[in-house]
């Protein structure tokens, strides 16, 4: 991240947010300026030529690949089931090198067979670590909202520093921040190396009342940030990530269903927006004294 | 697996809990399995024995086995070598008990590798290691020789050449991507009970990178080097692999002057010569490289 450059690149989209095969959101993605992609594992398997062909347009489209999604209801497991996600962890991890990702988001388990032992999910997270080792991918532990055990990231976070590995870390997600009204303040108690991928949202409406309420905007109702009714919010974040010395990658993680009924460029478009909006209004005006000017709160 | 708590109180002698008791043997994969050969030979080392099955090769000077497959090894593209150079496939090492071994290293994430066996053939169960190379375990090695199985003396040959020198196995050498120290140093220490060895504390004529100091007794252990890309060298393939082996010797620079005898050349400028800390050999068949380091062997 340098101040002489635009930010642009600093921000990648999310394939989940554009509708289409895998090529054409791609182009679209190109298209709009960003030159990087999160990709999600059934972007490579849903492919119609197949697995490889997939990994050959991702290489082709000249695209950074942000990272690899998403492992879920890994870690607390036991037995069969435990040995059935290490199986399914491997394969999602030769995918992931595959494609060149250097990050596999995993998100925090909701099953309700999972061990909430935070030593216990601690372990698991250890082993599927040292799984990533030989391909060179770190793993970044994201705190789902709702989460069976692990719905915040201090919890995340918690559980990162039993497991102590070099190549653990934390995703962020805005969505998930906000939506448990988690206090920004409990970022000063990470270390920013160890946040491995941040991930940005925003949405409409001001409160989500219940955990049904919370998935289901999640999943169907996120816009792009600077779109919707947390813009301060997600600015603040950003200028905090920044100030505490984060310089890893953005990416828009913005699952809608309107997006998915318009054209691939004028969903990019909005993106790029928001990675102008973020990237030349609140990044650069952050420097060199980030956020701390205007964003946090006076004593 | 250990309970975390188990694992505290056991912390004396934890990091042997392998009983990691050296190198049984190293192998190379090459497609010019004749050539390595004669490189071998001028090394010291004696071919003594063939695959029942397969074009396998067993070399052998004092303890030292080199098993020498004659195969495609995988391309290491990045690290300068012509594709048909000879790799080092493979570490065997001498373990109290293999089977347990293995499943202590898959329980904390390991990537098991599924071998492919003749009938009558041995069952070594393998992990995979750097850059696809594999890590062995064996565990008969004391009152039964494994190769006894696999394969068969070549006649009239001495089966136990003594070793020039008194060379001996003293550790392997491993290229690694950027950032990658701690991932390796977490592979080692977790798996196998590695340590790190303190910066002011080298051996030989190339002391870079970091060294790993393995568990076990003085007479059999053996030492990992982590070496990174040169500072300010963005090596953006991230390839890695094992890139040559150290032999032990009490006096290199009388191993040095029998081996030049035997017509082994040694690499001379102005940062790297022989002499009485160690030496290095000029690149052999595009990638093969010994190193020389003093060492006195404990028997």
């Amino acid at each position: 991240m340098t101040q002489q450059t635009g930010r642009i690149d600093d921000f990648g989209m999310d394939t989940i947010s554009l509708a289409g095969p895998l090529p054409a959101k791609l182009r679209a993605i190109r298209a709009a300026g960003f030159s990087q992609v999160m990709l999600s594992a059934r972007d490579l398997v849903g492919h119609a030529e197949g697995v490889e062909a997939a990994i050959a347009a991702v290489r082709e489209s000249g695209l950074r690949v942000t990272g690899f999604q998403v492992l879920r209801d890994f870690e607390g497991l036991s037995g069969r089931m435990h040995e059935y996600k290490v199986d399914i962890a491997k394969s999602m991890l030769e995918l992931c090198a595959a494609v060149g990702a250097k990050v596999l988001l995993v998100c925090s388990s909701t099953s309700v067979h999972a061990s909430g032992d935070r030593d216990l999910i601690a372990r698991d997270l250890r082993k599927l670590a040292m799984l990533a080792i030989p391909h060179g991918i770190r793993v970044a532990y994201e705190a789902l909202s709702w989460g069976r055990s692990i719905e915040e990231f201090p919890s995340a976070w918690d559980v990162v520093m039993r497991a102590d590995m070099p190549n653990l870390g934390l995703g962020l997600d805005s969505f998930h921040m906000f939506a448990t009204k988690t206090s920004l303040d409990e970022l000063q108690w990470l270390d920013p190396e160890r946040i491995f991928l941040v991930q940005l949202a925003d949405f409409m409406w001001q409160e989500i009342r219940s955990v049904e309420e919370r998935i289901a905007t999640a999943r169907h109702f996120r816009v792009f940030p600077g779109e919707g009714g947390h813009s301060e919010q997600v600015a603040e974040l950003v200028s905090r990530l920044h100030a505490q010395g984060y310089r890893g990658d953005y990416s828009f993680e913005v699952f809608n269903d309107d997006y998915q009924q318009i054209p691939l460029p004028d969903v990019a478009r909005r993106a790029r927006k928001a990675a102008d909006w973020l990237g030349e209004g609140i990044l650069r005006r952050s420097v060199p004294l980030p956020g701390r000017m205007r964003l946090q709160p006076t004593p | 697996m250990t309970p975390p708590a188990l694992d505290r109180e056991l912390s004396s002698d934890a990091s042997d809990i392998l009983g990691l008791d050296g190198i049984e043997f190293i192998e190379y994969a090459t497609p010019r399995p004749q050539a390595l050969g004669q490189v071998l030979e001028t090394m010291g080392f004696r071919p003594i024995a063939r695959h029942r099955s397969r074009e396998v090769t067993l070399y052998r000077q004092g303890e030292m086995n080199i098993v020498v497959n004659a195969s495609q090894p995988a391309p290491v593209d990045g690290d300068g070598a012509p594709d048909e150079a000879p790799r080092i496939a493979a570490i065997a090492l001498r373990v109290r008990d293999a089977a347990a071994a293995y499943r202590r290293v898959l329980d904390l994430g390991a990537w098991a590798v599924p071998t492919q066996v003749e009938v009558m053939e041995l069952n070594i169960p393998a992990i995979h290691g750097v850059g696809g190379s594999r890590i062995y375990f064996v565990d008969r090695y004391r009152e039964f020789s494994i190769y006894d199985v696999d394969f068969t003396a070549i006649p009239t040959v001495d089966p136990h050449p003594p070793a020039l020198a008194d060379m001996h196995w003293f550790g392997i050498v491993q290229y690694i991507g950027n950032d990658r120290m701690q991932d390796w140093t977490a592979f080692y220490s977790m798996l196998f009970g590695f340590a790190v060895l303190p910066d002011d504390q080298r051996f030989g004529v190339m002391p870079k990178g970091r060294v790993l100091v393995g568990p076990g007794s003085a007479r059999s252990r053996f030492y990992v080097q982590l070496i990174e890309p040169e500072p300010g060298i963005l090596d953006a393939k991230g390839k890695e692999w094992i890139a040559r082996l150290g032999l032990g010797t009490p006096d290199p620079r009388a191993c040095v002057a029998l081996l030049r005898e035997r017509g082994v050349a040694f690499a001379e400028t102005p940062h790297v010569h022989a002499d009485e800390r160690g030496a290095v050999t000029r690149t052999q068949l595009g990638s093969v490289v010994f190193e020389l380091v003093r060492s006195e062997k404990e028997s």
